[in-house]
């Protein structure tokens, strides 16, 4: 087994690690990191776009390239996160809940620093489990139908109340909007159309981009401006490698040595699964990481721990989501669909003989993660200053700026105005719900959730002939099926014991 | 206003019948072209689209610039819309899939096939009818028996796409029942059928062929007319006695109201496009049989293929005559 290993990696590190492989990973990392940091602009795009530049490449040398664009993508969508409190894509929403508040606090750098270590951490942990576990885990996706992935998803929006804040009421308002927003397209059942008043561009749906961007970069502009910052000097940080406070503290590190471990496992089984991988992987760590934390009132008000999960989650996510691509041919995602549709387009088979018929290309693939992790931590922190300087500069002059990323990105989208106008509606129910402590993240994770949720438990209730059986009937199902009731029973349980032994002391009191 | 309208008529008029022969004759691709792809980046539609210019650049067959533009949306909705309002533009092309046909049929929206002018049937797209390897169904007939014994269940993307209407026309030929599972993407129509959570499902041939070529998947039968090149030995639902074909256009089409003569020179050029080795091994790498048709023939097929769309889509309910 470990003989096997090795030799698929030194196959795999005479590939990547050639100077033709090493010279593309580099440029495909660097052009990840750039297409990270446009909001609205994903990987998906990023890939499709750059997919011409690779021409006239070998095949391996071209899909090392657009990988790297694909997980470099992810170190660089959280920099937006906590600097603008923008997240270009879903999977870097958990990542704005506490990586803001810790820009807000002037630990900028350190929050920075720490996302690149903790995405290094993730991704490479999600690399080595990849190179140990490849072939088992293609059965263990293989074997998810509709009513285990309604089962995962149902997990998933029970941890969105942990990221409702402190007002759980305006919490569950904030969900109930995404989950109306996401009713809006073609029904999957029926193909009839709800909410579209019919115009051809709602069809598909209200594209969560648009009302991300909205809600969190718009919305915290217009905040900002209400409560008057433009007027206030800019505040001078100034940050350089020298300087103590660039670097995360010992606290940070000491606080958060079992949450890389965590959010990286939670974020590669995430990942392993078709469907929204990295997305709920960065939920589910977020929230793991709450829950066990002793101190959970921190959280969301510049927690280090608070970042690092998602981070770690999303990261590995990233990396796990290359196993079904890889083992089964099955993309979990709109950037590994493209990656897929590149491998296509070199004539490469996805499929579970992939890795048979082609093992330079498998492996060669699988070592420039590992060297594509290096190469992205390191550009990260060197870059870091460069990104900070962004505070420096006088609010008056960067609003401007950021609307017109902001604008530019919702166009992007479909090359359609009305995701602009999705974009400025959201900006203004993004103001309230800031303004009157409702919560953005909520809503955003609900409409990515909510019509997953709908359509898989609808698949289920088709094949199941309109019961629930198939949630026990089947093993996988049958296990999920009771993590999930263990989940919302245990803390209601809980609180019953806690009333009883309450009741019981204050009778004890009571009787002298 | 109405003079104005009718001199710029007039003019137009005037130039059209002054320029256009010289213009398509010899100096018709005198413009940047436009090449509007109707959905997103990786899939299907946009891989045929991307191979069909990169050969057009690659053997210098379009003497200008060519842009290529994605604009996705509303199941293919948006993106036909904004090129069908193009009429008269000879700098604009488009690719046809399932879609082209369908979306009109389903949605409220202001172009039908009609709106465009066909250029070619590149290529035709069926499904495979594909179940697991390890199930009881060793062919289709096995499969219409444990229909008649008891419940079936078919998965394919989309309530109301070309999966379901294959679906739909091989249950009547077959005279069975069965239950009809929407499932998003390719990744989860697979899944789907692997985990054993449905009987089986309706596929494109790329979306499974690399289950199908390990084995752990096996295609019944196929919707087109006459076997596929890349899969010789799944047989056609025809020749089964299963009555029916069923497959999609992926072809090309431009705005209305264009000169002839520039129809004349896409399928002219669209006819040396195809004799690439790069567009022949596109075909196989993605598991389409090329059976190419030009003009009038590809809109003869295009209303013929709507009506049988239309036809099944009342039939199972999906939307009303």
């Amino acid at each position: 087994m470990l003989a096997d290993i090795a030799s698929n990696l030194s196959l795999g590190l005479s590939v990547a690690a050639s100077p033709e492989g090493f010279l593309f990973l580099v440029i495909g990392a660097f052009l990840g990191m750039i297409v990270g940091l446009f909001p609205g602009f994903g990987p998906a795009a990023g890939i499709a776009v750059l997919i011409p530049m690779t021409f006239g490449l070998q095949p391996t040398i071209a899909i090392i390239m657009l990988a790297g664009i694909y997980y470099g993508s992810m170190y660089g969508g959280t920099i937006t996160s906590i600097l603008i409190n923008t997240p270009g894509e879903s999977a870097t929403v958990a990542s704005t809940i506490d990586g803001y508040p810790l820009a807000q606090k002037g630990r900028a750098g350190p929050a920075l620093v720490m996302q690149a270590i903790a995405s290094f951490f993730g991704g490479t942990i999600g690399v080595i489990l990849i190179t140990a576990l490849a072939p088992s885990l293609a059965n263990f996706a293989a074997s998810f139908g509709p009513s285990e992935y309604f089962l995962i998803i149902a997990v998933g929006l029970l941890m969105l109340t942990t990221m409702m804040g402190d007002n759980k009421f305006k919490g569950f308002i904030s969900a109930l909007i995404g989950f109306a927003i996401g009713t809006i397209g073609v029904d999957v059942m029926s193909g009839q159309q709800r909410y579209t008043f019919g115009s051809p561009e709602l069809i598909g749906g209200v594209y969560f981009v648009a009302v991300a961007i909205g809600l969190f970069g718009i919305g915290e502009l217009l905040h900002c401006i209400f409560n008057g910052q433009h007027r206030q000097p800019a505040k001078r940080l100034r940050i350089s490698f020298r300087d103590k406070e660039f670097w995360p503290s010992r606290n940070d590190y000491h606080e958060s040595r079992w949450t890389f471990w965590r959010g990286s496992a939670i974020g590669f089984v995430a990942g392993v699964l078709p469907g929204s991988g990295a997305t709920l992987g960065s939920i589910i760590g977020y929230s793991v990481e709450k829950k066990v934390a002793k101190d959970p009132e921190k959280f969301g008000k510049g927690e280090m721990r608070g970042l690092v999960a998602p981070e770690a989650a999303n990261n590995a996510a990233s990396a796990g989501a290359m196993v079904p691509l890889l083992s089964l041919g099955i993309p979990g995602s709109g950037a590994t669909a493209v990656l897929l549709g590149a491998f296509l387009m070199w004539g490469l088979q996805p499929g579970p003989l992939l890795i048979v018929n082609d093992p330079e290309f498998v492996w060669g693939l699988i070592a420039s993660m590992y060297l594509g992790n290096m190469i992205l931590i390191a550009m990260s922190i060197f870059a870091i200053p460069l990104f900070v300087k962004f505070l420096d500069i006088p609010y008056v002059n960067v609003v401007p700026v950021i609307v017109l990323l902001c604008v530019i990105g919702a166009f992007a989208i479909n090359a359609s105005i009305v995701e602009t106008w999705i974009l400025v509606l959201s900006g203004l129910v993004g103001f309230a719900m800031k303004k009157y402590g409702y919560s953005p993240a909520a809503t955003v994770l609900a409409l990515v959730l909510g019509s997953m949720a709908e359509e898989t438990f609808l698949q289920t209730y088709i094949i199941s002939q309109g019961t629930m059986n198939l949630f026990w009937e089947r093993p996988v199902s049958l296990v999920l099926s009771i993590v999930l009731l263990t989940v919302i029973v245990t803390p209601i349980a809980l609180s019953i014991l806690s009333r009883i032994k309450g009741g019981t002391s204050k009778m004890n009191k009571g009787t002298p | 206003m109405i003079k104005r309208r009718t001199f710029t008529l007039t003019a137009a008029a005037v130039a059209s019948i002054a320029f256009a022969m010289p213009v398509a004759a010899e100096d018709y691709p005198s413009e940047r072209l436009t090449y509007t792809i109707a959905f997103g980046p990786g899939g299907g539609n946009d891989r045929m689209s991307r191979t069909v210019v990169d050969v057009l650049r690659q053997y210098e067959l379009y003497a200008n610039d060519i842009v290529v533009e994605n604009r996705e949306g509303g199941s293919g909705a948006v993106g036909f819309s904004y090129v069908s309002r193009k009429a008269g533009d000879p700098y604009r092309l488009t690719s046809t899939s399932g879609n082209f046909i369908g979306t009109p049929l389903v949605a409220d929206t202001d172009w039908t096939y009609a709106d465009f002018t066909p250029i070619g049937l590149l290529a035709s797209d069926a499904m495979l009818l594909v179940v697991r390897s390890d199930s009881d169904f060793g062919d289709v007939d096995a499969f219409v028996d444990a229909a008649n014994a008891g419940r079936v269940t078919i998965a394919g993307s989309g309530s109301a796409g070309p999966e379901r209407v294959t679906a739909a026309l091989f249950a009547k030929a077959a005279g069975i029942e069965f239950e009809y599972v929407p499932i998003g993407s390719g990744g989860e129509l697979v899944t789907a059928l692997t985990s054993g959570s449905v009987d089986a499902v309706v596929a494109n041939p790329s979306e499974v062929s690399g289950q199908l070529e390990a084995g752990t998947l096996t295609a019944l039968a196929f919707s087109d007319s006459a076997r596929s090149t890349n899969n010789p030995d799944v047989p056609t639902f025809k020749e089964l006695g299963y009555d029916f074909s069923f497959s999609l256009p992926r072809g090309i089409v431009m705005p209305n109201d264009l000169d002839p003569a520039v129809q004349d020179w896409w399928i002219a050029t669209l006819k040396k496009v195809i004799e690439t080795p790069e567009w022949q091994e596109y075909l196989v790498t993605n598991g389409m049989s090329g059976n190419p048709i030009w003009g009038d023939e590809f809109a003869a097929y295009l209303a013929e293929t709507s009506a049988q769309y239309r036809a099944t889509l009342v039939e199972i309910g999906a939307i009303t005559e």
